[in-house]
């Protein structure tokens, strides 16, 4: 069975439809880009995926269960258990420090372990910097703080919204690898962007465009 | 930006609030002072007695905004089945409100052939409301304690009284019988003479003062004296009660203005990211405060607008209530209170927004 | 991890939660500031209202019912009641005997004056030295419930210091004039029953009848009219409260008409009828009723007074209350982004509620505590410019305030939780 069966997905906003009978399916341990002009539903999709938001029309199967029949209350619980978030403005709460803010998702997830986290800060690099706050850390630091706090509850999928967004060539290219490194290690990537650059390194790329899915490419290339 | 309003309606409330009723507690209690009766009295300056056109023209010395109420009085020695006391006519009206402090256990009479006794004469005599008594007057001036019993053929008059009330005072207005004048004058055949004349005047000391100094310089044969226990003490206490109210409306305004301050701050603090903007987008420092400033004094414009408006309502709210009458609009606080409030929200603004400016704003926009 | 989160709140972002806590900190201090104003200043403008002088007189029961009728002009001598000297300390031993201020015995004479004149000759106390067998001491006399006397010249008589000589006297103005006396002259006083050469100390003017008496001391009165050990009147200066319904039954259909239980109310509470009735109780014979032109007036201005206060109150807690809520609102909608990331990666509601509450709670805490602190210098910097003693702080108020800021607190910051709740994370975080 697929982690992941999109059938027939729309979402629709008043007149507007962001995403208009989109399929996709998603295989576990799957590294998966989604493509697209501004505006062409990649947010919508990545909320879709991300259990933050409900198709207007069509299933959502993650891991065996219809998101579109949750309750708000049970879509949180998926996305705690399942769903490791990056974002492009990093979203870190200014007031905690990058162990902190690492530790606040394991402490909604079920108990803070400051060991765990600290290992999961060194794996992307970050031991010396876990007691700073985030105005004293970099954009590159800040977004691999948001990746470290993604996987330390080891969920199914990691949903990355444009995570080199707001970062220079080099942050770049640590962030493709730290990706990389997930992949080897199993974990389902699902990565939203606009940059053909962060699509290339991905197994498979979709490119959507007015809500529909027009093209698929399969990276014959791909390193695994 | 609703917050922001809210709270500079809110402080411009509590201010003219309080600085109405601050100027307005003066006048309203010093009403209410008057409810310790006379505080200014005439007795005649000769031995003649008083007159109605002495006592008119003395009291139209005194401004008629200001006189609460006047009773003269005139004493006549009566007696009631032989008993020798005291009657006394006075003009009801005058009486009710020079002296609110009386408890009747009745009526007050309105009109003649009631009388109001004092308590103490009414437990002597046994009279309740409702009894009737006559009370009778010697025209030879001579009192029955006086006058032998057996001299049965005496120059008297009487007439009979309804009793309407009797008087509880705890002085001695509770030894009298109270009739009105036109009765007293019937009864003893003489019209037109007054013992005194009791006054509520509300009025400061100092114009007490002159008023009486100035009767008693104009006024033929009357002299105008200050009910000293009255006055000083209506001197001591409203004083007191005008410096606390003062003090009050002071601290309450520092601190409201305090409160409104930091709610701006916090307001204008929570937009730092559209100053990083502006500056990014290539305004200057000036223009950014400028413009900010200009938010900032409209609101407290409007802000004030509306709290000299609830100021109003509250204050009105208030007199109504503590003093049953309303109060006066002074029109001079819609401006005070405006520049106030453009004042405190103008100082308040300028603090963040000035740190706002001295931040780079490629750090604002990054989301710090 | 949760305590780390609200520390990470509170101590890293100092200078917001300063604001904050700034904010409520005045707010709480108005509210208890006015607070203990209100509940003090019946108190206080009571005492003030003492400079009217007694609002209770006491005189013996015979007297009370027969007094002068038969001596109209009052010059003649009578053999009325009197009420004993000995029995006056026990005023202060009633049930309000606390609230009883001041008083002071009156024996009331008519004197021959050298030119055959005659007045009005009073004895009384002027500040006598008072030890009670409660243990208790106190001053009494004239000298304050006389408090709009003026001195003209001369001064008052010290019973206690060196004019504590029988024979001293005060003059009033008008009788002063008239005779031509002044301060230090000896005037010569005669009655049926002796004569005496009176020391006058001092001129008073005291704006009324008392400007044509003398008054001298208790001793000298009561040799001159032979009543040792005995006196006319008692003048009472007690601080009540104003009268209700109850009050007003019991005054006019006597006490003995009331419920048990409404007997027991008025007994306890401090109405100037259950001050008198209490004070017949102590005195034999006596009769005390109020003197209206005080009693009743003090009631009008104490009421008027703290519904004056009790409205300037709700008004400045009404402000402080909008101030506090408009602040923690605005503090609570800034957070929408912590909110939004929160609720992402997989927290509850309640649990998100729980850390923004609590932070904000501690918060109000410390502000509230600081706050009642500098209440309280406010109002005793109230107490003492105005009425030149401290304001009792009732324990009362720290409820009360504690209670109003968690509400005002509470009422600012969960609605504007709630609203945040009910943003879907995904618009929040893309909201730009």
């Amino acid at each position: 069975m697929s982690l992941l069966e999109i059938k027939n997905v729309s979402k629709i906003y008043g007149p507007l439809k962001a995403l208009d009978g989109v399929d996709l399916t998603v295989e576990n341990g799957e590294w998966l880009a989604i493509m697209g002009p501004s505006g062409s539903g990649k947010s919508t999709m990545m909320n879709i995926i991300g259990c933050m938001d409900k198709p207007s029309l069509g299933e959502v199967i993650l891991d065996g269960a219809d998101i579109a029949k949750e309750s708000n209350k049970k879509l949180t619980e998926i996305r705690r258990d399942k769903i490791g978030l990056i974002f492009q403005q990093f979203h870190l709460i200014n007031y905690l420090t990058a162990l902190e803010n690492v530790m606040v998702s394991q402490y909604y997830h079920s108990m803070p372990d400051e060991k765990e986290a600290m290992e999961a800060l060194s794996r992307v690099g970050l031991a010396d910097r876990a007691k700073h706050l985030p105005s004293q850390l970099s954009g590159g630091e800040q977004q691999r703080v948001c990746i470290a706090r993604a996987l330390i509850n080891h969920p199914e999928i990691v949903l990355a919204d444009e995570p080199t967004g707001n970062l220079d060539e080099a942050n770049e290219n640590i962030v493709i690898d730290i990706f990389k490194q997930l992949h080897r290690q199993g974990t389902t990537l699902i990565v939203v962007t606009h940059d053909p650059e962060v699509a290339e390194v991905a197994q498979r790329t979709v490119v959507l465009e007015h809500g529909r899915l027009v093209k698929e490419i399969i990276n014959e290339n791909f390193e695994e | 930006m609703l917050v922001a309003l809210l709270a500079i309606a809110v402080g411009a409330t509590i201010l003219s609030g309080l600085v109405t009723i601050y100027y307005d507690v003066p006048r309203q209690m010093g009403e209410q002072f008057r409810n310790y009766g006379a505080n200014m009295i005439f007795t005649p300056s000769g031995s003649d007695k008083l007159s109605t056109d002495a006592i008119n023209m003395a009291e139209s010395l005194i401004d008629s905004k200001e006189l609460v109420g006047s009773a003269p009085y005139r004493y006549e020695n009566i007696t009631v089945y032989e008993r020798p006391l005291m009657a006394a006519a006075t003009d009801f009206e005058g009486a009710e409100k020079t002296c609110p402090y009386w408890r009747i256990d009745g009526e007050w009479p309105s009109k003649n052939g009631e009388a109001l006794v004092g308590k103490e004469t009414a437990e002597t005599l046994d009279l309740r409301a409702g009894d009737t008594v006559t009370l009778v007057y010697d025209l030879e001036g001579q009192t029955a304690a006086a006058k032998p019993k057996e001299n049965t053929e005496r120059n008297q008059n009487s007439l009979e009284f309804r009793v309407t009330g009797v008087l509880d005072t705890g002085g001695n207005e509770e030894k009298y019988i109270f009739i009105s004048i036109a009765d007293m004058e019937s009864l003893t055949g003489k019209s037109d003479i007054f013992d005194m004349t009791e006054l509520s005047v509300s009025a400061s000391q100092e114009q007490l003062s002159d008023y009486a100094e100035k009767i008693s310089a104009e006024v033929d044969g009357l002299s105008a004296r200050l009910v000293k226990r009255v006055t000083q003490s209506e001197n001591t206490v409203l004083s007191k009660l005008q410096a606390l109210v003062l003090l009050v409306t002071v601290i309450v305004l520092l601190l409201t203005m305090i409160c409104v301050a930091t709610t701006m701050m916090a307001v204008v603090t929570e937009r730092r990211r559209e100053v990083g903007l502006r500056k990014a987008l290539g305004a200057s420092n000036k223009s950014i405060i400028f413009e900010f400033m200009g938010e900032g004094l409209l609101l407290g414009a409007i802000g004030g607008l509306l709290g000299s408006f609830f100021g109003f309502v509250f204050a009105q709210a208030v007199s109504v209530n503590v003093f049953n009458s309303s109060i006066q609009f002074h029109w001079v606080l819609i401006p005070i209170t405006i520049l106030v409030s453009v004042l405190v929200t103008g100082i308040s603004c300028v603090l963040p927004v000035r740190s706002a400016t001295d931040v780079d704003p490629a750090l604002v926009l990054k989301g710090e | 991890m949760f305590f780390r989160m609200i520390k990470g709140a509170l101590f890293r972002q100092k200078s917001k939660m300063i604001l904050i806590a700034v904010t409520i900190a005045l707010g709480a201090s108005l509210a208890t500031a006015m607070l203990n104003i209100m509940l003090d200043v019946g108190d206080k403008v009571n005492q003030e209202l003492k400079a009217y002088g007694a609002n209770i007189t006491v005189v013996p029961k015979e007297n009370s019912v027969l007094s002068e009728l038969y001596s109209l002009d009052e010059k003649e001598e009578t053999a009325a009641a009197h009420l004993k000297e000995d029995d006056l300390g026990k005023i202060k031993t009633i049930f309000w005997g606390f609230n009883i201020i001041d008083f002071t015995p009156f024996v009331n004479t008519y004197a021959k004056l050298p030119n055959g004149e005659s007045v009005k000759l009073t004895g009384t106390w002027f500040n006598h030295h008072l030890a009670l067998n409660t243990g208790e001491e106190l001053d009494a006399g004239i000298h304050s419930l006389r408090s709009w006397w003026d001195v003209k010249n001369g001064r008052w008589i010290d019973e206690q210091g060196d004019s504590a000589d029988d024979n001293s006297a005060m003059i009033g103005v008008a009788l002063a004039e008239k005779l031509g006396v002044s301060t230090g002259d000896k005037l010569e006083v005669k009655t049926s029953k002796g004569s005496k050469a009176l020391n006058i100390t001092g001129v008073y003017d005291a704006g009324g009848d008392e400007d044509e008496q003398i008054f001298t001391t208790l001793k000298t009165a009561q040799e001159l009219s032979d009543t040792t050990g005995l006196i006319d009147s008692i003048e009472v200066s007690a601080l009540t409260t104003p009268d209700n319904e109850l009050a007003r039954k019991a005054a006019t259909k006597g006490p003995g008409s009331l419920s048990p239980a409404d007997y027991e109310t008025w007994y306890c509470t401090a109405y100037v009828s259950s001050i008198c009735y209490q004070i017949q109780e102590a005195i034999p014979d006596s009769v005390a009723s109020p003197v209206r032109q005080v009693a009743e007036s003090e009631g009008t201005i104490l009421d008027k007074t703290q519904l004056l206060m009790i409205l300037i109150t709700i008004l400045s807690l009404f402000g402080s209350a909008l101030g506090i809520s408009n602040l923690v609102t605005a503090s609570v909608m800034e957070r929408s982004n912590e909110i939004g990331l929160l609720k992402a990666i997989g927290a509850r509601d309640y649990r998100i509620s729980g850390i923004v509450l609590t932070e904000i709670i501690i918060t109000a805490v410390v502000g509230g505590v600081a706050g009642y602190f500098m209440g309280y210098g406010f109002a005793q910097i109230i107490g003492q410019t105005v009425f030149g003693s401290a304001i009792e702080m009732k324990p009362m108020v720290i409820p009360v305030v504690a209670v109003l800021i968690i509400i005002v607190t509470l009422v600012g910051s969960i609605p504007a939780i709630r609203m945040l709740l009910r943003l879907r994370p995904a618009e929040v975080l893309h909201g730009r």
